[in-house]
């Protein structure tokens, strides 16, 4: 799968300034992309016009040489499902982190046994298995963090959109979910995350885009 | 003995109308507060319109009713003064822009975020709006709570349009009144009391099966 902007402008509703300018990029199932970039520089914006949330101002958006936003509401939401974006701010359901898990899946008319086996996996994939039946009123941030990328990986999506994923989470923790999201990239999902100022191992290895006030600035191959 | 079998008559009735009152408005208050978000559109003039009608004087809406609803009045045919009924549609007419303000707002509130969060997971329209309505599931309830508060403690209305006929259309708040002005100050009070205890009780209730409600 190929998402492609093509010379994509943003502008919030009630503001006059661009939050994005000229953004010509293309992101790809299998690769790992990094956005870096400081606060306000764009980051968020691209990466929810990008996962196909956000309908820019000016551009085009294509999906394997489709125009998405030129698309019925049926083919938007079955791209939509090939794609998912996690929040900064984690964003969960009312109930248990197996409610959260389930979410994604049952949306998708997956079996509630199969969606269960699905959860269980993930859950331990992230070592939070024993949380299952937490509410998530329970959790800390770092757990709820744990959850919302759990519940996006679990649907198994072409390319997921991760937007901060670490910024809740310490050193052990972003270890480990590098290595499971290392793990989903070699068996083909695409992986974008955004994040400024943090310490990872191995972080050159990826693509990386640099966006100054809502430009690209540089990338590194 | 016969006294307190009065005052229990009296209290259930209450309940009942102000019950009913709150559930018909609920009715209607509840899919004009989700189609007011989901339109999105005139926000502003539909909240200043809603908040006028939430302080609305309950003896202008009774005085309303009464001309509405006496022999001369336009619906003077249907004989609803002086009726339980009366008082129901007094009441469900009071609360409604009560449960509309606060439902709408509680909906708006959550609905852009849990919006953003089904659509990044690949929800279809009916999936979000499904979404968003069991999310904002407990500040609904905590409305209707509020307006069922509201009508059980309301007089105005019961007084003008339900006559506390002894009873018949007697509640807690007109039975008060009237105790208060005989000078009976002790039923007052044990009315006055359980009015205070039911409005909590029914606060505590609802809330504690909205926070096991599962989405």
């Amino acid at each position: 799968m190929n998402i492609e902007l093509i010379n994509v402008w943003y502008r919030y509703s009630k503001s006059k300034d661009w939050a994005l300018k000229e953004i010509s990029i293309t992101f790809r199932s299998s690769e790992i992309v990094y956005i870096d970039g400081h606060n306000g520089s764009g980051k968020t914006t691209l990466l929810k016009i990008a996962s196909l949330m956000y309908r820019p101002t000016k551009g085009f958006i294509t999906i394997n040489n489709k125009n998405f936003w030129s698309l019925n509401e049926e083919k938007k939401t079955l791209f939509r499902r090939r794609v998912v974006y996690v929040h900064e701010k984690p964003i969960l359901l009312r109930g248990t982190v197996l409610d959260n898990i389930l979410y994604g899946l049952r949306i998708r008319g997956i079996d509630i046994e199969e969606a269960l086996d699905i959860s269980l996996n993930i859950l331990s994939m992230f070592g939070i298995d024993d949380l299952i039946n937490k509410p998530i009123q329970k959790l800390s941030t770092g757990q709820a963090q744990l959850v919302a990328i759990a519940r996006a990986l679990a649907v198994k999506p072409d390319i997921l959109f991760l937007d901060e994923p670490f910024s809740n989470l310490d050193k052990e923790k972003r270890k480990a979910v590098i290595n499971i999201l290392n793990e989903f990239q070699t068996k083909g999902m695409g992986i974008v995350f955004s994040s400024h100022n943090i310490d990872i191992d191995g972080l050159s290895r990826y693509r990386r885009i640099v966006l100054e006030n809502g430009v690209i600035a540089s990338i590194y191959e | 003995m016969k006294a307190m079998a009065e005052i229990i008559d009296t209290i259930l009735r209450s309940i009942m109308v102000s019950g009913v009152a709150t559930l018909m408005a609920s009715l209607w208050s509840i899919p004009l507060a989700y189609l007011f978000v989901f339109r999105n559109r005139g926000s502003v003039f539909i909240e200043a319109v809603i908040e006028t009608l939430v302080g609305i004087p309950t003896v202008l809406l009774g005085l309303l009713l009464y001309i509405l609803f006496s022999s001369s009045g336009l619906l003077g045919f249907l004989g609803l003064l002086y009726t339980p009924q009366a008082i129901i549609i007094g009441e469900s007419i009071l609360v409604t822009p009560l449960i509309i303000s606060i439902s709408y707002r509680s909906i708006r509130g959550i609905a852009h975020l849990y919006y953003e969060f089904a659509l990044s997971i690949g929800a279809n329209r009916v999936q979000r709006m499904r979404l968003i309505v069991s999310q904002s599931l407990p500040g609904v309830v905590a409305a209707c709570i509020t307006g069922f508060s509201r009508a059980i403690g309301e007089l105005g209305i019961a007084m003008m349009i339900g006559g506390n006929i002894k009873g018949y259309t007697r509640v807690m708040t007109t039975a008060i009144a009237l105790e208060v002005a005989k000078g009976n100050f002790e039923e007052a009070i044990i009315l006055g009391i359980v009015l205070l205890l039911i409005t909590i009780a029914i606060s505590i209730a609802i809330k504690l099966i909205s926070r096991v409600y599962v989405a």
